[in-house]
This record gives structure tokens, C-alpha cells and sequence, in this order.
């Protein structure tokens, strides 16, 4: 994105938004028949008027530059093929061809000078100027960041239409307010000091409700972009929205010392009130003014800039906050306790000084104090190490053929000090000081996949580095040992579903059936419940024919049956013989990853497990005899209500 | 002419010019949707599929050799399921575990295997 780009969004989406605002200030304000509102209202006609035509003009600059960015040729911004394309092909074009559309109607709207004289020609008017004017702006929505939203793009547009038009209101019609502030608090503007103290009034209350909409549709739009905290502190997108933020603060805090301050001082009598407090109202209006323009580069730089959601962040800090680093540290509870508790004094303080006339300044900074008091005793115990890293999603999927190439590294690699299975007890662990942590512990499991990443990356005590290992292998390393942890929780699953909440996953595993194409086991999320059989022959014949003879009654009931062959043999399908008749899946491709990772949760020549429609393993089993037990278990599956949502597919 | 008039006039183009173009859009769509169907009852005579899978049993007692597939295009998704065969001679042809190619011909649903080879792999 070039500068020219920028400069031309950031003038276009300003004076689109300075329209909605003049227009609907020009409303807000009210009919009057003195001579210095009347003079205002056709300088903010005249404003508007050529408000239109800049965003027009610049608008036909920001679809060259779209046509030139999208073909990367400059000269593309001036062929005409390549602008058609742009406004006919694209969903940015359709977009720009309606509010273009619109914005050329409001312009020959307000190019005539109509005689308002009447009540009903002039509420006409100024209401058509802000429909168009408004229906321009909210289109916006529908071909910026909102409109990619899955799967509710409904919801985010709506919050962006909602947030597009209280910022159009709000920040607009600043400078028209200010223009008319300025012309009543001179000598000669006398005559509309009272029209401008209702004006200020009515946008103030306006004012209120409208920020109300920007804070909460601002949040809405800020979960479905950037999403989590380590997107807000760590990616491009979210530092900015930070900025913005800041900047939205101070504007405020003008905004509520005008509404505090000096709209009282306004009062009084019509011919002599305030002069002095309405030109210092007019300053105030500047400095929100001033900020809403600052905002709006921002907002120009967040339209451009990949949403957060979609970056991987690097965060900046040290530490985190973490509700799990109590775990580690139970002494520090009291501490959290008591904190808690001046804190929330000290919000009391900071709210009864809103409330309260008298003692507003002490009560503000003795609940200031408290409540930094507060937080610094009670916050520090929440700290937890962070990296870079921390927040980074893995760059390989949570699949047995990730945990299976993590396996093998591990054995490799680790193994000599960390134990052949994570118990810290490898040969070499005995000279270590500190001594290799127990890595199947639930303390593993409070770390984030991108600390793992880190530590493996860059060493940790007296672990050395494994930088050199390629990013896949050192993201293989951590599915393998979240599997390990998976498959330590695994042990209070038995063979009978438990109506608890799930919270193990089951491995993902890609699998073929002789020469189809390949299949997962995420395909059958949301529609099926699988039952994974590892199985040896001649061993498990038997039981492979049991659960052939009730495929035909499990099959309806919602279960696909995936038989994976323990030894892993290509050719499974023809060991299994002519006379049975098996027409479940048998794996024929990737069956030694699945066997590998599955049998951290259950080792053996056969064993079994079942996994729930939402992809969670929920029962497992060494032996099984019968299908008693596993129709009893898809019927409690079958008969469950769905709460928990299919689990993501990285770990974190 | 008074302006509110006007107003409700530039209004009532808007109004009309959007709901005229959202019917447009809707009979486009409807169009396509008939046209589309139309294609696939059109194609109502005989016809070959062709498909690949692997053999999980050959049942000539019962005339069907059963089949884990691929999609098949024009015709089904993947799945496992038993086609009858013309010739007895598909049945001597394949065993279980064989990888296969095989050909379907007939009218939908009425089909059968008229020729299948073997891939080689597994």
C-alpha cells in the first residue's frame, strides 16, 4: 500500500464521514430565522456541498489505486478496461459503484438551492441529505474487513454499519459545531448565542448515546479482527487499534469536561451568558475534533492492515498473565486476596467522586492511589515468563503424522535426559541441575504451545537449544508433547462414556482406503461418531468380525468403525481374507503414524477408542468382548446435548 | 414543486431501483437453478461411469461384489457398497484387497459393472 493510497482513503473515508456529520448537525440544530444561524447554516451547506465532491474525487483515486495494486501496474489507475474490471468484478468494485451512486445523488441533491422556508421542505431536505449521505457511509461495511467474518459476517457488518454511522454522527459533526460556536461567541454573533447553546446541548446529549454504540460495537468488531490478547499487544493490527484507543480516550475526556465543565457555565441570560465559556466550548470541540481526525488515519492504516485474528503475533513482553501461574505459587493467594480487595475499594472511591459533589479531588486520587495499590499487590502473582513466541499458533496441524515425526525426534533428541516417555528420568537426567521436569505433567499443559517453541528454540537452564531443527520439526516436537499430556489426562477415560465435559482431543489422522483418495478423521466431525480399532492378526479376528456382524446396526445409529492394522501393512485389506465380509474402512496409508500416536493413549496389540461428533476421545478399551458396552455408549453419545464446540485444529 | 415532495420522490426512485434489482437478482438466481436442473435430468439414457476403488468381497452367490470407491463422477460420492456385474467373469476376475478400476453402465440407478482391471498397487 503506497502512500498515495493511504492519503486518498484516509481524505475519502474523512469526508465521507464530515457529510454524515455536517448533515446531521445541520439537523440537531434546528430551524431559526437569526441572521448568524442562517449565515452558519449556508456555510455548512457550502461545506457539505464541496465535502461531496472530494469524496467523490477521491474516491475515483482510491479505485485506480485498487486497480493498480490489484493488477501491480501503475498504469493500470488510468486505463479504463482496468477500472471496469476493478468496479464490476470485485466485491470492493460492487461496493464502490453503490456509494459512489449514492454519493452522486446526495451531490446534485445539495447543488440545488431549495427554499426551506416551510417546516415540512425543511425537514425534508436536511433528513434526505442525511439518509444518502448515512447510506453511503454504511455501505462501506459491506466490503471491508466485517464482510470476511466467518461464519457470522452477519453480526460483524451490522456491528461495522452501527460503528460507521455513531463515528459518522459523532466525530462530523465536530467541526461544523465548532464553526458555530466560534461565530456565536464574537461580538456580532450575539443575536445566536442562544441557538448555539441548544445546538451544543442536543449534539452533547447525542453525543452520549452515540459513544455508547462506538464502545460497543468497537468491541464487537475488535473480538471478530484481532480476537485475543496476544493479537492486540503482538500483531501490527492490534498496536494500532492501541493507538486508537488512545487517542479515542483523550477524546473523551474533553468531550466529558465540555459536558461537565462548561455547558452548566452556558446558562443564563440569552444576550449577556457566556462568552467566554462558549469560546472555551469551542476549544474543546477542537481538540475532539483534532482527535477524531488523528482516529481516523488510524482507522485509514486498520482498513488496509490484515486483521490481527489472521497475523502471527510476537508478543512484546516478558511475562503474561495467566490464572494458571496461581497454580505454581499458593502462597501468593492472600496477597491476591487483599489486593483484590483494595482495588475494588478504590474503584468505589474513583466512582462515588463521579457521583458526589463535594470532595470530588481527594476521593478521585485516594481511589486512584488504592486501586494502583491494589493492582500492584495483586497482579504480579498472575505473572507468568512469555516470549516472543507465546502467542504464536503452531504451523503444524495437531495430526498423528505431526505427533508421529515428533515421536521420532523426541526419541532422538530428548530422550536421553527427559526419559523414553517424559518422566524426566532419562540416563543423562541424573547429572542435570535443575533435574528435567515430569513433561506429561498438567503443569505442561499451562504452558502455550509457542513457549514450548521458544524453550525448545533457544534452550532453557540447563536444556540446550534445538534452533537447528526446522520450524516443522521443533512445531512436531510440541503436538508430541501435547499428545503426551493428552494421553497422561487420558488415563481417568475408561471403557464406559462419562457424561463430563470432553476435553480430550483426538488426534486428527489422515488415512486412506487401498487406491481412494485420502480421508481424515475430521471429516466426520459434526456427523459422525468413530470408532478407531487398532488391530492385530490373528489376534483380533474375532472381535473384527463382531463388529462386521453390527455394522449394519451401528452404521444408522450414527458410527463409522476406521480398523487401522497394527503392524501398518499396505496390504491389510487381503490379509483380512476372502470369507470375511468387513466393509468398514480398513486403512491401507498412514496407518504406522496412527498406530504411533494412538498408542500413547493406549498401547497394545488391539485396542479401541471412541470419539465423540465434536472430534473428542471419550472412551477407550484394551479387550473389548461384545457390543453391549459400545451400543450403551453410542446411545449416551446419541442421547447427549451438544455443549462444548469442536476443538481448534492447533493446540495452543 | 415543494421539496418535500421532491424528497419523497428521489425516495420512491431509490426504493424502487433497489427492490427492482434484488427481484432481478432473484429470478437471475431462480434461472440458474433451473437450468441447472434441467442439465441433470437431461442426461436420462444409458451411460458409462467409471470409478476406482478397492474390493472388500466378491459375493457371486449373492451377485454383487462389494466396493470402496471413490466419488463417482456424475453419479455418487465415495462410499462402500455392492454392484451387481453382467458377465460372471467380473467375479472370477477380482479378489478381496484388490485394487481396481471399473466401469458402470446402464440408467441410473439401474447399473452394473461391465468391466473392471485391476491397478496393481495393493
Amino acid at each position: 500500500m503506497t502512500e498515495l493510497g493511504l492519503v486518498a482513503r484516509f481524505v475519502h473515508l474523512s469526508a465521507s464521514i464530515l457529510v454524515v456529520g455536517s448533515a446531521a448537525m445541520l439537523v440537531l440544530a434546528g430551524r431559526s430565522d437569526r441572521a448568524t444561524a442562517l449565515a452558519w447554516q449556508s456555510r455548512v451547506e457550502a461545506l457539505t456541498r464541496a465535502l461531496v465532491w472530494l469524496a467523490l474525487a477521491f474516491g475515483v483515486v482510491v479505485l485506480g489505486h485498487q486497480a493498480a495494486t490489484l493488477e501491480s501496474r501503475g498504469a493500470a489507475a488510468i486505463e479504463a478496461p482496468a477500472l471496469a474490471r476493478v468496479a464490476l468484478e470485485t466485491r470492493f468494485g460492487h461496493v464502490w459503484l453503490v456509494r459512489h451512486g449514492l454519493l452522486l445523488l446526495l451531490g446534485a441533491f445539495v447543488a440545488f438551492r431549495f427554499d426551506l422556508r416551510r417546516a415540512v421542505d425543511w425537514r425534508a431536505a436536511r433528513g434526505q441529505s442525511v439518509l444518502l449521505a448515512a447510506l453511503a457511509l454504511a455501505a462501506l461495511a459491506a466490503g471491508g474487513h466485517s464482510a470476511a467474518v466467518e461464519p457470522s459476517a452477519a453480526v460483524a457488518i451490522a456491528a461495522d454499519v452501527g460503528h460507521l454511522l455513531a463515528a459518522g454522527v459523532w466525530a462530523g459533526a465536530l467541526p461544523a459545531l465548532v464553526v458555530l460556536l466560534r461565530a456565536a461567541s464574537r461580538d456580532a454573533g450575539a443575536d445566536a448565542r442562544p441557538y448555539a447553546v441548544v445546538a451544543a446541548r442536543r449534539f452533547s446529549r447525542a453525543a452520549l448515546a452515540l459513544v455508547l454504540v462506538l464502545l460497543t460495537s468497537g468491541v464487537v468488531i475488535a473480538a471478530a479482527q484481532v480476537g485475543s490478547v496476544g493479537a492486540l499487544l503482538g500483531t501490527h493490527y492490534g498496536r494500532l487499534l492501541m493507538v486508537k484507543l488512545a487517542l479515542v480516550l483523550v477524546a473523551l475526556t474533553a468531550a466529558t469536561l465540555a459536558r461537565r465543565r462548561v455547558l452548566p457555565a452556558l446558562g443564563g441570560d440569552a444576550a449577556t451568558i457566556g462568552r467566554p465559556s462558549m469560546r472555551r466550548l469551542g476549544r474543546t470541540v477542537l481538540v475532539e475534533a483534532v482527535c477524531a481526525l488523528a482516529i481516523l488515519a488510524v482507522v485509514t492504516l486498520l482498513g488496509v492492515a490484515p486483521p490481527g485474528r489472521h497475523e502471527t503475533p510476537d508478543w512484546p513482553l516478558s511475562f503474561r498473565l495467566a490464572l494458571g501461574a496461581l497454580a505454581d505459587a499458593p502462597d501468593a493467594w492472600p496477597l491476591v486476596l487483599v489486593g483484590s480487595q483494595i482495588a475494588i475499594l478504590g474503584v468505589v472511591a474513583v466512582l462515588c467522586s463521579l457521583v458526589l459533589r463535594a470532595a470530588q479531588l481527594p476521593l478521585l486520587a485516594g481511589g486512584g492511589v488504592l486501586l494502583l495499590a491494589g493492582v500492584a499487590m495483586a497482579v504480579p502473582p498472575f505473572a507468568t515468563d512469555a516470549y516472543p513466541t507465546t502467542y504464536q499458533r503452531p504451523a503444524v496441524p495437531y495430526q498423528a503424522a505431526s505427533i508421529a515425526a515428533g515421536a521420532a525426534l523426541y526419541a532422538r533428541d530428548c530422550a536421553t535426559c527427559h526419559g523414553s516417555s517424559g518422566g524426566g528420568d532419562g540416563p543423562a537426567a541424573r547429572a542435570l541441575s535443575p533435574p528435567p521436569p515430569d513433561l506429561r505433567a498438567h503443569h505442561t499443559a499451562l504452558h502455550t504451545a509457542g513457549d514450548l517453541y521458544w524453550w525448545i528454540t533457544h534452550g532453557r537452564r540447563a536444556m540446550p537449544a534445538f534452533g537447528h531443527l526446522e520450524p516443522e520439526q521443533r512445531w512436531s516436537l510440541v503436538n508430541y508433547l501435547r499428545a503426551l499430556g493428552a494421553a497422561e489426562a487420558a488415563r481417568r477415560l475408561g471403557a464406559v462414556v462419562e457424561s463430563a465435559r470432553p476435553s480430550i482431543v483426538a488426534p486428527d489422522f489422515a488415512f486412506a482406503v487401498g487406491p481412494t483418495a485420502p480421508r481424515a478423521l475430521r471429516d466426520y466431525r459434526g456427523a459422525r461418531i468413530v470408532l478407531v480399532v487398532v488391530y492385530t492378526l490373528p489376534a483380533s479376528r474375532p472381535r473384527l468380525a463382531e463388529l462386521a456382524a453390527r455394522y449394519e446396526t451401528l452404521s444408522p445409529l450414527g458410527v463409522e468403525i476406521i480398523a487401522v492394522p497394527a503392524d501398518g501393512a499396505p496390504d491389510a485389506i487381503k490379509r483380512l481374507g476372502a470369507e470375511s465380509r468387513i466393509f468398514f474402512p480398513v486403512v491401507t496409508d498412514g496407518a504406522p503414524e496412527i498406530v504411533r500416536t494412538y498408542g500413547l493413549f493406549m498401547p497394545g496389540a488391539h485396542a479401541e477408542f471412541l470419539i465423540d461428533r465434536q472430534g473428542y476421545l471419550r472412551a477407550l478399551e484394551a479387550a473389548p468382548r461384545g457390543t453391549d458396552r459400545l451400543l450403551a455408549n453410542v446411545q449416551t453419545l446419541n442421547e447427549e446435548r451438544v455443549v462444548v464446540a469442536p476443538p481448534s485444529e492447533h493446540v495452543h | 414543486m415543494a421539496v418535500w415532495k421532491v424528497v419523497v420522490l428521489i425516495d420512491l426512485a431509490l426504493a424502487l431501483g433497489i427492490g427492482g434489482g434484488y427481484l432481478w437478482w432473484g429470478r437471475q438466481v431462480a434461472r440458474l437453478d433451473r437450468e441447472l436442473a434441467e442439465a441433470r435430468t437431461a442426461a436420462t439414457g444409458p451411460r458409462d461411469f467409471h470409478g476406482e476403488g478397492v474390493v472388500r468381497a466378491v459375493l457371486p452367490e449373492l451377485g454383487v461384489v462389494v466396493i470402496t470407491h471413490d466419488q463417482i463422477a456424475g453419479y455418487m460420492p465415495a462410499m462402500t457398497m455392492g454392484f451387481r456385474a453382467t458377465s460372471p467373469k467380473v467375479y472370477d476376475a477380482v479378489e478381496t484387497g484388490d485394487a481396481v478400476r471399473f466401469t458402470l453402465s446402464g440408467v441410473p440407478p439401474n447399473l452394473a459393472i461391465t468391466a473392471i482391471e485391476k491397478l496393481g498397487r495393493r
